[in-house]
């Protein structure tokens, strides 16, 4: 941290200035007039919940978007970028979080993909181009042969490789988006000595993590963008995890959630003995009525495996699972589980509201009486549902011209009301919902979560999972913390904090090889 | 099993694809003709085989570089009826050899404009071009007839000390082939293409500069051009013009392609692998043919090979 307050304090070029940039979609906004400056030798934390215009501000500086309005500036001169291309020609290189290697090249093939030298008569020049890559992947103390395809290559080795290329090419200025997403705490920890060296090196980098730890770790600086707008740029050695999260929410996280309920009633659903996988250990869980439950911890841990073994669209090794005292037929069978669940009042609102969720090109009345029709038989007549749709369309408050707008033309937090509504007038007593407020503007979300509480009030059980660990705490009663494959720790969400939900998963994973220590 | 030796039978890893097994078929064909056809094995039954197997080396050559983008062409049958049946209109060889390839070029040019620019599935846009083509060649060409120039005729019945001419074909084709998609930087950005459209990270060419649709429509352009080298093959061979003889072709082009190890959803293939998956359909015809088996049957039975071929390849969703 002392190496990092020096180099702030000391007269340090900018690298890059990105001034008044704006930029929309369509008609959503995705960047409101944000200015960005990024100084030599320094690691700058870019933060902001999902959909806050981080990635849309990186994709910019890298060539992937062109701004609506506003200039980039590289050491003082205005610059534009058509393409990635020639962004890195400028010296700015970026691993992205969706990996732009081509698996069925080669690494030296991948790294000069463009810009193949060649010999006479057109010829590849594959001796030059595998000795350079040789040289690059060695500055980052990569022992890999130029001639491995990519498809052979491991998730962190393909990072490294990105970073490489971007050695190659001279950069000076690194975009990381979640690099550490995929990588495992060896991998990281390699990740971040090649950070610091570059930094060392005096070139800039721009890293986009959620992890608070790795942030305060490797950082030097942070800007936060909220709701497409800059919040504020700031050496992180004046800031506190807290502040920060304050920094990013804007404002007191009780004013976004709806109240807790103190006593929840009767067990709504139960879940004993439960496996996701062969290896993994079981656990047990359980939901009472009037409660809103979480699934935390790091991403991609089980619990959305978990919820869609529920469903039968995914299949768990073994357990028992009981709706409201009753037993169900488990496990689940992939093709009438939904309809069986929704038959007991169980509904799975999916992550994915475009592609698994909502039928886009229908309209508002069609998708939500998709979940009454749903509970018909297969040949009984179509029943008139439009009072019961213009009720639901009310209670939730979608803003929409009437029930017989496309689910298209809706914002996505209207689109999450439809589909949330869908279950609500099918009836559900029981909601597992993935991901609530994905993509949706902030004030929708509060709308979301008091939605969610109100079920939750009139008798119904929730279960959520999302990314969004404030989410989370600020919207369930109970959490349950899910580390591989398996419930590690339960708290009551009041207590939870990013900072023990996290300690809760990890310390258990040092508890398990003890575990397995002792015969 | 060490690396090379996996990657050469699974295909794994490769981008040269499971091309191993067309050339353990081929060997198991030979050795079966060879000790169930007398005759099989002389110099003269062989040079035949090079000679019958050479419109469909040469068409699945070219059908290969559409498939390395993820397309296909159906249009290369009705290409090789057309070219017969320009050259048998009789024009000095001179104006003609030249106009098919001109031709061809265009029909190419317009396959890859329907893929590239409007977005038309390759076999949506292809299939229109086979019947775009064959109608204009019967229209030219209602039956088989007409004088083919007697340099292209020469050209394909000759000999060189003692070596009939097709085999020169051969081997001036796939010298000709090696360079476009081993040897150079338009082959090498075909397969980059081709592993970005199968494993849906499109942009990336397009993100490191790569004119990836300009190489698109000009795979289409090398396709019907190779389709027309094919067609005035067969011209100098059947010494006519004849609307139906390119009839099918694109069915055993595509099947040669996939026998080879070329992944249909494009990606990866090699030229060795192709001219291995064109001599295995050409060996089979003239095994089929020696027990003789009826052109119907054989009909079916390609069918079925195709099926089999392209359903043993790896996809994970509904494709190519």
């Amino acid at each position: 941290m002392q190496v990092a307050a020096t180099r702030i304090g000391g007269d340090v070029k900018k690298r890059i200035e990105m001034s008044g940039i704006s930029k929309a979609f369509g008609g959503s906004v995705a960047l409101k007039n944000v200015s960005f400056e990024l100084l030599e030798g320094s690691v700058h934390a870019l933060m902001g919940e999902n959909g806050a215009g981080k990635s849309t501000l990186m994709k910019i500086l890298a060539g992937v978007h062109q701004p609506d309005s506003g200039e980039i500036f590289r050491d003082g001169r205005a610059v534009t970028f058509a393409t990635p291309r020639e962004a890195l020609d400028f010296g700015i290189s970026t691993v992205f979080q969706e990996l732009s290697l081509l698996a069925n090249l080669t690494i030296a093939e991948n790294m000069f993909l463009g810009r193949e030298p060649t010999l006479r008569f057109g010829t590849v020049d594959y001796a030059t181009m595998n000795r350079e890559t040789t040289k690059a992947l060695a500055e980052l103390g990569l022992d890999l042969d130029p001639k491995t395809m990519v498809s052979e290559l491991t998730i962190a080795e393909r990072q490294f490789v990105e970073i490489a290329h971007g050695i190659k090419a001279d950069a000076s200025i690194f975009i990381l988006d979640e690099p550490t997403a995929a990588l495992n705490a060896a991998d990281v920890e390699v990740l971040n000595r090649h950070i610091r060296r570059l930094r060392d090196e005096g070139k800039a980098i721009v890293y986009i993590s959620h992890r608070m730890d790795e942030i305060f770790e490797i950082c030097d600086m942070v800007t936060v963008l909220k709701d497409s707008e800059l919040v504020a740029t700031k050496p992180l050695a004046e800031m506190t995890p807290h502040s920060l999260i304050a920094m990013m929410v804007g404002r007191e996280l009780k004013d976004l959630f709806p109240e807790r309920n103190a006593e929840p009633g009767e067990a709504m659903l139960d879940v004993e003995n439960f496996r996701i996988s062969a290896s993994s250990e079981p656990f047990s869980m359980t939901v009472g009525t009037g409660e809103i439950v979480g699934m935390a911890g790091l991403e991609g841990q089980g619990q959305q495996r978990f919820l869609r073994s529920l469903v039968g669209q995914f299949e768990p090794f073994g357990g028992k699972v009981s709706v409201r005292g009753k037993a169900l037929k488990f496990p689940v069978s992939k093709d009438g589980g939904i309809r069986y669940l929704q038959s007991l009042g169980v509904g799975l609102v999916p992550e994915d509201r475009k592609e698994e969720g909502l039928f886009l090109t229908l309209s508002i009345g069609h998708n939500i009486a998709m979940g009454l029709h749903s509970r018909k038989s297969e040949f009984s007549l179509a029943e008139g549902y439009g009072e019961k749709i213009r009720e639901t369309m009310a209670s939730m408050s979608v803003q929409a011209s009437g029930p017989a707008e496309l689910v298209s033309a809706l914002s996505g937090g209207n689109q999450q009301k439809v589909l949330l509504g869908r279950y609500l007038a099918a009836g559900m007593s029981i909601l597992l919902v993935e991901e609530p407020t994905r993509g949706v503007d902030i004030g929708a979300k509060s709308e979301i979560y008091r939605l969610l509480r109100g079920f939750a009030n009139k008798g119904g059980a929730v279960v959520v999972l999302s990314r969004e660990t404030i989410e989370l705490i600020g919207l369930c009663d109970r959490l349950y913390v899910v580390h591989d494959d398996t419930i590690v720790s339960e708290m009551a969400a009041e207590n939870a904090t990013e900072h023990n939900i996290l300690d809760a998963a990890l310390s258990r994973q040092a508890g398990q090889v003890r575990l397995e220590t002792t015969p | 099993m060490n690396r090379t030796m996996k990657r050469l039978l699974t295909g794994k890893d490769s981008r040269q694809g499971r091309w191993f097994f067309a050339l353990l078929i081929a060997l198991a064909i030979i050795v079966w003709l060879g000790l169930t056809t007398e005759r099989f094995l002389t110099s003269e039954n062989l040079f035949n085989l090079v000679a019958q197997a050479m419109p469909l080396i040469i068409t699945a050559i070219g059908m290969m570089l559409v498939v390395l983008v993820g397309g296909l062409d159906l249009s290369v049958g009705s290409v090789i009826s057309f070219t017969t049946a320009i050259l048998a209109l009789g024009a000095p060889a001179l104006i003609s050899i030249p106009g098919v390839f001109a031709l061809a070029a265009c029909i190419g040019l317009i396959n890859g404009l329907a893929v590239t620019r409007l977005n038309v599935h390759p076999i949506i846009a292809t299939l229109s071009m086979q019947f775009i083509v064959l109608g204009i060649t019967r229209i030219l060409r209602p039956v088989s007839g007409g004088d083919v120039p007697q340099i292209v005729i020469d050209a394909v019945a000759g000999s060189f000390y003692g070596i009939p001419l097709p085999v020169f074909w051969g081997i001036v084709t796939v010298l000709i082939a090696w360079k476009i998609i081993h040897g150079s930087r338009f082959g090498l950005h075909l397969f980059a293409i081709g592993g970005g459209i199968a494993s849906g990270t499109d942009e990336a060419t397009h993100n490191f500069g790569v004119a990836d649709k300009q190489k698109i429509l000009l795979a289409y352009v090398g396709c019907s051009c190779f389709a027309a080298l094919a067609g005035i093959f067969l011209a100098g061979r059947i010494v006519s013009g004849d609307p139906n003889v390119g009839l099918l072709f694109e069915m055993d082009a595509i099947t040669a392609v996939a026998i080879g190890g070329t992944q249909l959803s494009g990606g990866v293939g090699s030229l060795h692998g192709t001219v291995i998956g064109a001599l295995v359909m050409a060996l089979l015809a003239n095994g089929m043919n020696s027990a003789n088996i009826s052109a119907f049957v054989q009909t079916a039975i390609k069918g079925v090979i195709l099926l089999l071929v392209v359903g043993l390849q790896s996809r994970k969703k509904m494709g190519l």
